[in-house]
């Protein structure tokens, strides 16, 4: 291919993968779905029963025997090796091994070792000053350690002895005493002190010392007695602990419980053990869940409150003090810990997915696995009117190459030899299994324009006696919502890029110093195992500092030459050859390179970093193929193109003189980046960037290359070289081995009726239908918002459909497409309880991320509370009527809505105290962060990790999580607290030395290293903690970045930063936050 | 006549033309008025060689005495000196000046060096300010082209590691490569082969190149790099300033021999691809723009040399010669003539500020250009002379042309060049005199006074120059303008004699400044006296000077018609000087200081200087540059070689310049400068393929075969560059390199009795010199 041309670029022949005139698309010949085929209501019925007996045991025995499942399960042989690995790497199906153990088959389980990082220096510990968490109210902070009765005590009162708030029975068990704050303070005092081992039912300890009870006290009531038991999930679950790992985010699936003791290839981090869930649909109901029955059942699950499904009134008439409201009432996740099977469809009907937090297995058959595309409402509102009535966003979150579950089938291949890819001859749409064929088969009807096509010959098929093809259960582009199909010429402007990476490493003054080199080095040495085989992977490698250093690695057997490009204000390469070469040919060389760049530069006094010429350069060297480029930053771009000046002390001094143009800093500099991104992103060259500093580089500005390019930034700051070479291995190794594709083009198309509003996330968009992704992962999410341009009929469905264009990195062009089809509702109560919390709250976050850099922080705290607050009165004035204007009526599906956007309120990204890079680096995170991982990282998940041992263990690796706030903080626990970024280990101040000892090696607080290398010792508690950290790890495809965080000194204050849910100065609690939203509902209802 | 002259004329001058002081004039007896002198129609112009090889040389270990400023002139044997009043009087100003304090001894019978008749020309050698510093080392940059057929590139290989090899320990090396892009090796970094990359397509300036070598005295870009690991130990005791760590780039020869010849092991060629229909893209321009801008960052008054090896023309970025597309013809010198040659202004632009760059810094640019093809030396002629840099024009890399000349560049002792740099010439002259200009490897500083004359010829509107290099035979041309003041005429006895004196500043091979003085006196001469101007005329030195004369007015003058104006001023000359009766051609006689010029003037119209269209623009700039720089003795061989024959009836004699010295007997040595070609005879070729020589009875043949080799050779070691030497047979295809020089009496339209048996015909429709001569006659006694 001509390089002067761009790959993809218009003229009339150019294929794409979803490119047709949508217009005059005939809404009356979209297929009726009709209802017929709905399951009788009872059939889910007896979910119900079983939901009512959460406290009588931490394990009901319905999900009890699923899990040893789990654990003893084989390795699964079961996919045809052929069909997975054609998806993408075959990390999908082959095991990875750690690399720097080679081929170690069964590394232990704490495998980070393998990070080789130095042993923890014993830093000296910081002054130990007893303070009261700043955050924490104060009456809970003076009398916490003597206030918590204990749960057994609870645990026998039945609900009717609370003080109930003057309205009747029906109100909930919350609404507490006016003084309920240490609710039992004055009578058991005496209690206080009670062991751990004497609480019932396992909890997790730090419970019973706090003032604040365990929400499993509600739980305690019959459930009988409540009419809204039947609909909340919070008061049915059998306390299971939350957050257990979903492994939707698996990066390596395997199995939940990390013991694998069955021998299969190691579980460990990083690593993929080959597992395979059982598929237990009989098990499964263990815990009631809408999900996973046909839609139009659930109002049966509610009896009690009949015309408000799904409600979760929350407090009485006189909410209007918050004491009223119970805290230990209030909804918080509970998410159950067993996997289900979820059939994406029913009897003709879409199912509800479950959350995309949970641990699911899904089943296609026929609309698309919910980790792939997730719509925020699985009805479609038949008129925008409706819509806007509302409130709710209408977006869909795409991950086109999300991981599965090792469970689960996988995506079948399709490959219709030259012709290609049966489509609409209108609107291009690709074969579905929502098309209809009619006359016999001999034409089908396009699910997205209504347009009647002709069968192709070869391709004709009769149609059975249910209207159906006879052959739809064969083909699977027929009966599996996502299929990928074998590329054609036709949808190539050359033949696929080979797979290119290059690395670009900071070797400036302050980038040796730190160790940042060295780090970067060593993982891109480690990481050269895990690069794709064959010889179609090329590498290469450059460094810079105010100069850029290319080494010609194409000199076998040779010392490479470093090649200087000394003009950083008009960038070329300085070799035509041999700047990038094949891994194979190279690779002793360049791991000769890597060892020696550190000592090489190690007395460089050059402090000024060129990083945009940099990249300009890389991007040169690129130019011919495309590729990833992999920046290793450490320090602000200051010479050359692209440099930037450090705003942040301009930002400081305008911060405090109240400028409200301080969002500015957030911007990126100028377009000078931003230009050069398009033209990358034109020569399908990305952009991942590894920001090791200690310092402000303006991500506002640099983040706009990742995020043109379908790249990403990670952060490490301040860049530490004991703890942190660990993370940046992992990350780098995860990068480029993760299952992705390169020189994709994505579009969706839907029905007549919706048309697509706008594409949000990391890529590049030059035409306004398709949007250019140089790089796409399995960890890369699009959100893709809709609006209505005309109406749908009632009852019909609207199809989506997402097509992705793009090539393995084994050179195969693929179009992989992923339908969905969901039912158009006229019904506003249908729309709230199809409603998707976890798709709504990732679209919340991404619309905050996206303002931050336009608006105030004020103002966008405000939108997003009104965004909950519209939302939330909409189902109040109209799905809600009858209950008493009271109470606080919360949609069952939208419970948890206020307590995330409180906590998105106080998120990194909106609190106003926040360094300007660390909000840039948030919005560059969430513009591409999976709905599974939206939710953690503006509510993190917390664990008490002192009392490990106590634990009976056989059941979840990971414990019970507890809620954000202050209250369940105790000086002498431990606790992990992650978002999927950070690992925060909180140690208060009077941990008990013998687990100090266990864990870190250290007798007391004082001897804690100021920097964490997390080691595991030969004692129980240490394997545990290992153990649970790599399972989150391997949750969250991240590796944690571990912080020590002690009561008293600026880590204590960060960690208690991430406690929601508590007062702030600058922020509600999270039961003020109730009553203001309630008020502010009341204000509107007025 | 003709006849009469035909043997003065070239041949290896035995005796020393040039005199002690090595200045030839035109005239040694000057008219005195601005109308006599143009009725001299030959320019009054010297040619002197500023620091030319001289065994009676004195050196003198201590500063020279200066009259008081303005004047400056230094104190010489032509000075009046009263000894009793320690008072001398400068022949120029007649400024009365006092002997210094350390001159007190002085006396009629003690005298210092610079006083002694027979030392018109004397240097000084004074101690250096700070005796601890040692002179600094000269710097070699090789800038090395690597656009080349792998056998090429094999050949400047050997003949660079050669000239390592030879280079002195102390002195300073750099390398440049180039091809498409620009590599500047950083020889001082040890860990692993590092090279700076410029492209080359974008013109770069100096401060640029400096800053991003970081170099720039403000530049901290790179901090003190010089103290990493990665470097040999810090500064070496060369010299150099210390911050500038331009010996990141230069080291010692001794010191970066072993990475030198590594690197050039390992040089690859030029590794851009290029189509079939294309040229090599190839940046000499850019190369050349680093590498003066790399020598920017030596401290001022190092001397330098960028040698550039090149093996094409320049097809990319500035200075460009000619498009990389091969259907693209290189520019003509019709194309020039006719303007159609739409690079070469710009280029020539490019190399112009190159020149003033380098002249600044006071750095030499020697070119090498090994190419069949042009190279753009015409385009970079202004460069190469402006700085007195060496130029070598040869086809090959392999050929001995090349191979020898650069081997002769690094050579020591009895055949070094004697390679000085920095050098500054300024002129002193008797009132009455204005100097023109100067016509050679030199440039204007522009610093005007008194003596500047209002015409300008070559550099002028100066009374000094500056020489970045020189050598021992590098030739200056001083043009002179007579112009009597008005005051000077008035006063009583007129001063009979001249003086003119030339300083020549230098920095010698071994590092050390010396000042070279010259002071010369000539006679005025009434114009009425023809008798004296007569004498004084010297026609060699005349008709060197007019061939740079007219080479210069060609480039600069469009429309120019040389021919035309040699014979105006050649019928002119004979019209003043000769005896004749008007309107009688066969009266015409001439003096024999006159003699030999119409035969000169004949072979200078044929030569190619004047018919530069059998020649590329690449070749005239070539053998314009080195005739401007060559002594006279070597010039006039240019314009007019010079022919021996070789027979068993005689010694080794000289030959008529004519065809009818060709006999089937004989064998010829010409020596053209350029070439020197060894012309057997038929019958000679024919018994030596026989192989008569071989045999013992026939010795005498054998040594016949081999007395013009013995001789070719003298010439050739004797001469840089090194001459092509071509050796032919009667009727080969080589021959022509003898025939085209060769007057051509005898033509393919001569009768068959006027051709001498055994020799040979010209196939030409040219003039012969018999036929020249008869038109000059008649045109010089036309009234």
């Amino acid at each position: 291919m001509a390089s002067s041309s761009p790959p993809f670029a218009s003229g009339p022949p150019r294929p794409r993968p979803g490119f047709a005139p949508s217009a005059n698309a005939n809404v009356a010949g979209a297929p009726q779905i009709s209802q017929i085929g709905r399951p009788v209501p009872s059939s889910a019925a007896p979910s119900a029963p079983l939901q009512p007996s959460p406290f009588s045991a931490p394990l009901p025995a319905s999900s009890r025997p699923g899990h040893p499942q789990f654990a003893s399960r084989p390795p699964a042989a079961a996919f045809p090796q052929g069909l997975v690995a054609s998806n993408g790497p075959q990390g999908l199906a082959a095991p990875r091994i750690p690399p720097p153990t080679h081929a170690q088959p069964t590394p232990p389980v704490g495998a980070p070792a393998s990070i080789r990082a130095p042993s923890p220096s014993a830093a000296s510990s910081q002054a130990q000053a007893v303070r009261p968490f700043p955050g924490s109210p104060p009456a809970a902070a003076a009398s916490r350690p003597f206030t918590s009765p204990p749960s057994s005590q609870q645990f026998g009162r039945p609900p009717i002895s609370h003080p109930l708030s003057g309205s009747p029975t029906s109100q909930p068990p919350f609404g507490g005493p006016p003084t309920l704050q240490p609710p039992f303070a004055g009578s058991h005092p005496a209690l206080a002190g009670l062991p751990t081992t004497q609480l019932p039912f396992n909890r997790p300890p730090t419970s019973q010392q706090f003032g604040g009870p365990p929400t499993q006290q509600t739980f305690t009531r019959p459930p009988v007695s409540q009419p809204y038991m039947g609909s909340q999930p919070y008061a049915g679950r059998p306390s299971p602990p939350s957050y257990v790992g979903p492994p939707s985010s698996q990066p390596f699936p395997g199995p939940p419980t990390m013991g694998a003791p069955s021998g299969t290839p190691a579980p460990a981090w990083p690593s993929q053990p080959r597992q395979v869930l059982p598929s237990m649909p009989g098990n499964m109901q263990a815990p009631p869940r809408m999900f996973g029955m046909p839609p139009g059942t659930p109002g049966h699950t509610m009896p009690p409150v009949p015309p408000a499904m799904g409600n979760s009134p929350l407090a009485g008439s006189q909410i209007s003090t918050p004491s009223k409201i119970d805290p230990n009432q209030i909804p918080r996740p509970l998410p159950s810990s067993s996997v289900t099977l979820f059939e994406t469809r029913q009897g003709n009907q879409a199912n509800v997915p479950p959350p995309a937090t949970s641990n699911f297995v899904v089943k296609d058959n026929g609309n698309c696995s919910p980790r792939l595309m997730r719509c925020t409402m699985n009805q479609i509102p038949c008129t925008g009117d409706l819509l806007s009535t509302s409130s709710m966003p209408l977006a869909l979150m795409v991950q086109p190459l999300a991981l599965p579950h090792p469970s689960e089938e996988p995506i079948q291949i399709v490959d219709f030899g030259e012709s290609g890819p049966i489509r609409c001859s209108r609107c291009k749409g690709y074969i579905n299994p929502f098309m209809k064929f009619i006359d016999h088969g001999r034409r089908f009807i396009c699910n997205l324009c209504g347009f009647t096509n002709d069968t192709p010959r070869d391709y004709y098929c009769n149609l059975g006696p249910d209207g159906r093809r006879r052959d739809a259960d064969e083909r699977p582009e027929l009966c599996r919502g996502t299929v990928e199909f074998v590329a054609t010429r036709e949808y190539m402007v050359r033949d696929p890029m080979p797979a290119v990476f290059f690395f670009l490493i900071d070797v400036s003054m302050n980038a040796v110093q730190t160790g940042a080199t060295a780090a970067a080095c060593s993982a891109i040495s480690q990481s050269l195992a895990d690069l794709p085989d064959g010889p179609r992977t090329m590498v290469g490698i450059a460094t810079f500092d105010c100069t850029i250093h290319f080494y010609n690695l194409g000199r076998a057997s040779q010392q490479p030459l470093m090649l200087i490009v000394p003009d950083v204000h008009d960038v070329y390469t300085p070799l035509h050859t041999d700047i990038i070469v094949q891994l194979a040919e190279c690779r002793q060389s360049l791991e000769q390179l890597l060892e020696n760049i550190p000592n090489i530069f190690e007395n460089n006094k050059v402090a000024e970093s060129a990083f945009g010429a940099a990249i300009k350069a890389g991007f040169l060297a690129l130019k011919p193929t495309g590729g990833k480029l992999l920046v290793f930053q450490s320090v602000l771009p200051s010479v050359g193109i692209g440099s930037l000046s450090s705003r942040e002390a301009e930002g400081r001094t305008n911060v405090s003189s109240g400028d409200k143009e301080a969002h500015k800093l957030l911007q990126p500099a100028d377009k000078t980046l931003k230009a050069m991104a398009g033209e990358f992103a034109e020569y399908q060259v990305c952009v991942d960037m590894f920001i090791t500093t200690q310092s402000y580089v303006d991500i506002a500005s640099i983040s706009v290359v990742p995020g043109t390019t379908g790249g990403q930034v990670y952060y490490y700051y301040p860049f530490s070289a004991l703890s942190d070479p660990g993370k940046l291995y992992n990350d780098l190794r995860w990068n480029i081995s993760r299952p992705q594709g390169f020189e994709a083009v994505m579009r969706v198309r839907c029905s007549q009726g919706l048309q697509v509003q706008e594409y949000s996330g990391n890529f590049c968009k030059r035409i306004p239908t398709d949007i250019d992704l140089p790089g796409i992962d399995c960890d890369k999410t699009i959100m893709v918002t809709f609006k209505h341009d005309d109406k749908f009929q009632e009852n019909s469905e609207c199809g989506i459909q997402c097509a992705l264009l793009y090539t393995t990195v084994y050179g195969q062009r693929r179009i992989r497409v992923i339908n969905l089809s969901l039912p158009c509702t006229s019904m506003l109560s249908n729309l709230f309880r199809s409603a998707d919390l976890d798709t709504q709250f990732a679209c919340f976050l991404k619309q905050a991320a996206s303002m931050i850099p336009v608006s105030s922080l004020s103002q966008v705290r405000e939108h997003i509370t009104n965004l909950c607050i519209n939302i939330l009165h909409a189902y109040r004035k109209y799905c809600a009527t009858v209950s008493s204007s009271g109470q606080l009526i919360l949609p069952e599906a939208l419970k948890l809505l206020p307590l995330y956007t409180l906590a998105l309120a106080k998120s990194i990204g909106l609190r106003n105290d926040g360094r300007l890079d660390d909000r840039s680096y948030w919005v560059s995170l969430v513009t591409s962060l999976p709905i599974s991982l939206a939710i953690p990282l503006v509510y993190p998940r917390m664990i008490p990790i002192h009392n490990l041992t106590a634990k009976e263990d056989d059941e979840s690796l990971l414990p019970a999580s507890i809620p954000l706030s202050s209250e369940h903080i105790s000086d002498d626990g431990i606790y992990l607290l992650e978002n999927g970024e950070d690992g925060l280990i909180y140690i208060g101040n009077m941990a008990n030395p013998e687990m100090l000892q266990q864990i870190f090696g250290v007798p007391s607080v004082d001897g804690l290293p100021s920097q964490l290398v997390l080691e595991q010792f030969d004692n129980d508690v240490s394997k545990k903690l290992n153990d649970i950290v790599n399972e989150i790890r391997k949750q969250r495809c991240s590796y944690l970045r571990l912080r020590l965080c002690r009561k008293g000194d600026p880590s204590g204050m960060h960690f208690m930063s991430y406690m929601v849910e508590d007062k702030t100065p600058g922020g509600l609690s999270y039961v003020e936050f109730l009553v203001h939203v309630h008020r502010q509902i009341q204000t509107k209802m007025a | 006549m003709a006849v009469d002259l035909a043997f003065s004329g070239g041949g290896v001058s035995s005796t020393d033309l040039d005199g002690p002081d090595g200045v030839r004039m035109t005239w040694n007896s000057w008219p005195r008025s601005k109308v006599e002198a143009s009725k001299c129609v030959v320019p009054v112009a010297a040619s002197v060689t500023p620091i030319r090889a001289s065994p009676s040389l004195v050196v003198l270990p201590y500063a020279p005495l200066r009259c008081k400023p303005p004047c400056a002139a230094v104190l010489n044997p032509l000075a009046r000196v009263d000894f009793t009043a320690k008072i001398w009087i400068c022949p120029f100003c007649f400024s009365r000046n006092y002997f210094p304090p350390h001159y007190a001894g002085i006396s009629e019978t003690n005298v210092p060096g610079e006083l002694y008749a027979q030392c018109t020309t004397v240097e000084y050698a004074p101690p250096p300010l700070d005796v601890a510093a040692p002179p600094p080392p000269p710097v070699f940059l090789f800038v090395l082209d690597t656009c080349l057929i792998e056998e090429e590139l094999g050949y400047v290989k050997s003949a660079m590691r050669r000239a390592i090899d030879l280079l002195p320990d102390h002195a300073l090396v750099g390398l440049i490569t180039f091809g498409t892009q620009v590599h500047l090796h950083e020889l001082g970094f040890a860990d692993m082969s590092k090279i700076y990359v410029f492209r080359g397509t974008m013109e770069i300036s100096k401060d640029q190149i400096l800053e991003q070598l970081g170099l720039s005295v403000a530049g901290v870009r790179h901090g003190a790099v010089a103290g990493a690991p990665g470097y040999l130990k810090g500064p070496q005791a060369n010299g150099l300033h210390r911050s500038t760590s331009v010996n990141r780039f230069l080291l010692p020869a001794s010191d970066c021999e072993y990475t030198l010849n590594s690197l050039l092991d390992e040089l690859q060629r030029n590794q851009w691809p290029v189509e079939a229909v294309n040229r090599d893209l190839r940046c000499t321009g850019v190369a050349l723009s680093v590498a003066a801008g790399l020598l920017g960052a030596c401290t001022s008054g190092t001397g330098a040399r960028i040698i550039a090896l090149v093996g094409g023309p320049c097809t990319v970025g500035p200075g460009l010669i000619v498009s990389n597309d091969l259907s693209e013809p290189f520019r003509s010198h019709k194309d020039l003539d006719k303007d159609a040659a739409p690079y070469f202004h710009k280029a020539v632009q490019f190399y112009d500020n190159l020149a003033k760059q380098l002249v600044s810094q006071g750095h030499v640019l020697d070119l090498f250009a090994s190419a069949l093809d042009q190279v753009g030396v015409a385009e970079m002629k202004v460069a190469v002379e402006r700085t007195g840099g060496l130029v070598v024009l040869a086809e090959s890399f392999g050929h001995p042309v090349f191979k020898d000349s650069f081997k002769r560049i690094f050579e020591d002792g009895e055949q070094s060049l004697g390679l000085s740099f920095n050098g500054t010439l300024e002129i002193n002259c008797s009132k009455d005199i204005k100097i023109q200009g100067i016509i050679g490897p030199c440039t204007s500083i522009e610093k005007k006074g008194t003596l500047c004359a209002d015409t300008i010829v070559g550099q002028g509107n100066t009374t000094s120059w500056k020489m970045c290099g020189l050598d021992r035979s590098t030739c200056l041309t001083v043009f002179f303008d007579i112009s009597p003041s008005e005051r000077s005429s008035q006063p009583g006895i007129p001063n009979p004699q001249l003086y003119i004196q030339f300083l020549t500043n230098y920095q010698n091979p071994e590092g050390q400044m010396r000042l070279r003085v010259t002071t010369i006196t000539r006679a005025w001469v009434d114009g009425s006296n023809t008798e004296e101007l007569v004498g004084g005329f010297d026609q060699e030195t005349t008709a060197v000077i007019l061939a740079r004369y007219i080479s210069l007015k060609m480039e600069m003058e469009e429309e120019f018609d040389a021919s035309r104006w040699l014979d105006r001023s050649l019928i002119r000359l004979c019209s003043q000087f000769g005896n004749y009766r008007k309107d009688d051609p066969a009266s015409f006689t001439l003096h024999p200081n006159f003699s030999i010029l119409p035969q000169f003037m004949f072979n200078l119209r044929r030569s190619q200087f004047v018919q530069v269209y059998n020649n590329s623009p690449d070749e005239t700039a070539y053998f314009r540059m080195l005739l401007n720089r060559e002594s006279i003795t070597n010039s006039v061989v240019m314009i007019q070689p010079s022919l021996l024959s070789y027979s068993f009836n005689s010694p080794p004699t000289p030959a008529l310049l004519d065809v009818t010295s060709i006999s089937a007997d004989r064998i010829l040595l010409l020596d053209a400068y350029f070439t020197v070609v060894i012309f057997h005879g038929m019958t000679i070729a024919q018994w030596r393929n026989m192989g008569y020589h071989n045999r013992l009875e026939h010795q005498v043949f054998a040594q016949l075969l081999q007395a013009p080799h013995d001789d070719a050779q003298l010439i050739i070691t004797d001469r840089f560059p090194v001459p092509r030497l071509v050796i032919c047979d009667q009727h080969g295809s080589q021959a022509r390199f003898l025939l085209a020089k060769l007057n051509p009496s005898a033509t393919y339209n001569s009768a068959a009795h006027e051709v001498v048996p055994g020799s040979d015909v010209i196939l030409t429709d040219d003039v012969s010199l018999q036929v020249f001569c008869e038109h000059l006659q008649r045109l010089a006694v036309q009234s």
